[in-house]
């Protein structure tokens, strides 16, 4: 058994120093002569657009390899764990800490982060609190606008939409249903027909639309709170359309995924609105923290970006990321 | 090698079965040493680690009451979820810190009697009894709170987390709790009568123990450390969430495993959980320092969970 415990050790020791190239030397090295330190804390790495997120990060501290050492932990969407994440870090004394809090109860360890010198910069999510140093995201309420003005347009002002949510209570949903009603509200020919929760995700948009479309009304749009449920709302018309017909308008929001543009590209779906992920600007601005300037604003809002059939090869080659 | 460990089993075996926490310990922080010596022994995070202990620690040493028994508590996590919820909603809603602390410890306390009770009462196995308790227990703190987190504690429990003499007062709460604990069960006739019933439970039924008492005593004090934890962890994340908690009795079983507790009962100490609750921490942080995936490392646990509860089993069954 003694062998097995230094087997175990071998093992945990080829383990650590693998994963620790990513971070480079700074775990041994003497303070001074190294490299500034930038962490990144992420809320959970497991939806689409969360890879697609980790993923430019990761390419964008890549690019600046020579002047940073760069390390990202995944919460796995627990709060008390990104706080102990958060307080390990500390302990590195980075420079930057880049976090998507997974709720606002990882408040107490970004500001005690913050109290330290540590610049903070929010990632798409923001605290009940004024100390951090910027907040980068999207802006969920324009692109629920900017998706209304699309189906105006495709609809003449007239027609039918259903409207696929996502969970109730969160925020983007909210936001992306306010944007859209806005533009709905200055076209009086379009009805709005306010569909279920749907989570978000696929399987449920699908088993809703299925008992929707039971109900054998015309609808000319499906206008869905993100990609996953457009999908799950198209495959649900195609199974009950199998000879096809003229297929409502099916739009989409968050453009983080290869498949959506493939089916963009199949005219299965015909838009959908980039939701950017901010980990790429979020490295850019800790560069130039770290460069000793400070940052525009302390709210920062990345631009959306329509996908359609005209715009699918272009977005793909600006786009190396997408989740497969 | 199954044939060698067999031969010199009285000698090796018996002695790795005893320290097997401090023997891995002491390479966890050797390797650290090797590894992160800048960072992992710095005095800013020893203060870390005591943070992070402070609720895994007291949770181990309420579960190594019902392991002691031969049991096993799997609803603490759900607990947790509950009294944090529970307690975060009586903060914001004014109630005052020390009926709420009460309040807390006292719910904690009756579950994890009702468990025992349950558990002697109906002969059912306390797997089965607490895994019903940690679906019911984790749904109720969904319905208490209404689906949503509770915000807006403020500092109200800050004094929990703050330091006294360089140590936070949550570490402690551990080590007092620790240290009780170690009496308890070495001290007094209930410590032993715990230790009696795990190693043999018809033994002691023959000897005319109180069975159903001894198995309330046991899940009362670890629902009662539970409660203590979920003190702790409201502090620290200044919340009530009907998610906090998830998987954390298996960070608890896990410490006491490796401290060298038989899963079957009877042996072992809760000085043992301590070390194994510091090595869980050390090993987790240190995998933080050294910039590994979290799911990298949670397999590293699962073996390492493997291999404690294998040198626990050998020559015992």
């Amino acid at each position: 058994m003694k062998f097995g415990i230094g087997l175990l050790a071998a093992l945990l020791m080829v383990g650590c120093s693998k994963g620790g190239d990513t971070a480079g030397t700074t775990g041994g090295a003497a303070p001074g002569g190294e490299k500034p330190l930038v962490v990144f804390s992420q809320a959970n790495s497991q939806d689409p657009w969360r890879k697609v997120f980790d993923a430019e990060t990761k390419a964008a501290a890549d690019k600046h390899k020579d002047h940073i050492d760069f390390d990202m932990q995944d919460a796995g969407g627990d709060a008390a764990k990104q706080n102990n994440i958060v307080d390990t870090f500390l302990v590195r004394n980075p420079k930057v800490l880049l976090i998507s809090p997974t709720e606002t109860s990882v408040q107490s360890s970004i500001e005690k982060a913050f109290d330290a010198g540590v610049h903070v910069i929010l990632l798409d999510r923001a605290i009940d609190s004024e100390k951090f140093t910027a907040l980068i995201g999207g802006d969920n309420v324009d692109i629920g606008r900017q998706a209304g003005e699309y189906v105006a347009k495709r609809l003449n002002g007239k027609g039918t939409v259903l409207m696929i949510q996502g969970i109730a209570q969160a925020t983007p949903t909210k936001d992306r249903r306010s944007g859209f009603m806005e533009v709905m509200a200055k076209n009086p020919g379009i009805k709005v027909i306010e569909g279920d929760d749907c989570g978000y995700q696929r399987q449920k948009a699908r088993s809703y639309m299925e008992t929707f479309l039971q109900k054998g009304e015309k609808i000319d749009c499906v206008y869905a709170h993100n990609d996953e449920m457009a999908i799950g709302a198209r495959l649900a018309w195609d199974a009950a359309n199998p000879s096809g017909g003229t297929a409502p308008v099916f739009v989409g929001i968050d453009a983080c995924q290869q498949e959506v543009v493939d089916l963009i590209k199949a005219g299965k779906l015909d838009a959908t609105f980039k939701y950017p992920t901010p980990g790429a600007a979020g490295v850019e601005l800790a560069m130039k923290l770290i460069g000793g300037e400070k940052p525009d604003s302390k709210k920062i809002v990345l631009p959306t970006e329509i996908v359609t059939k005209d715009t699918a090869d272009a977005y793909l080659t600006a786009n190396p990321n997408l989740a497969k | 090698m199954a044939v060698s460990a067999a031969s010199y089993r009285n000698i090796w075996v018996v002695w790795l079965q005893r320290y097997q926490g401090l023997i891995g310990l002491g390479l966890l922080l050797f390797l650290a040493f090797v590894l992160a010596p800048g960072t992992f022994y710095k005095p800013t995070n020893l203060a870390n680690i005591l943070n992070q202990l402070a609720v895994p620690g007291i949770m181990a040493v309420g579960m190594t009451f019902v392991i002691l028994t031969g049991g096993i508590d799997l609803s603490v996590g759900s607990l947790l979820g509950l009294l944090n919820c529970i307690v975060a909603t009586w903060l914001v809603s004014g109630t005052g810190i020390a009926p709420t602390i009460l309040y807390a410890l006292f719910i904690g306390t009756f579950i994890g009697a009702l468990l025992g009770y349950i558990v002697s009462v109906t002969r059912l196995q306390p797997f089965i009894v607490t895994l019903a308790a940690m679906v019911s227990l984790r749904g109720l703190a969904y319905v208490y709170t209404n689906n949503g987190t509770v915000s807006g504690l403020g500092s109200k429990l800050d004094f929990l987390v703050k330091p006294i003499f360089g140590i936070p007062v949550s570490a402690w709460i551990m080590l007092v709790v620790t240290a009780v604990a170690a009496v308890v069960l070495w001290g007094t006739v209930f410590g032993r009568n715990v230790y009696a019933l795990g190693g043999n439970e018809e033994a002691a039924r023959y000897a005319g123990l109180k069975l159903t008492w001894i198995r309330v005593g046991a899940y009362a004090a670890n629902g009662l450390c539970v409660a203590l934890a979920a003190l702790v962890f409201t502090a620290r994340n200044t919340n009530g969430d009907p998610s906090a908690g998830t998987a954390y009795e298996l960070d608890a079983i896990s410490a006491v495993v490796v401290g060298g507790i038989s899963l079957l009962g009877g042996t072992g100490g809760v000085l043992g959980t301590f070390v194994g609750a510091l090595f869980i921490v050390c090993l987790n942080v240190l995998l933080i320092l050294k910039g590994v995936n979290t799911y990298v490392g949670m397999g590293w646990k699962g073996l390492i969970i493997l291999i404690a509860v294998y040198l626990q089993n050998i020559g015992r069954r």
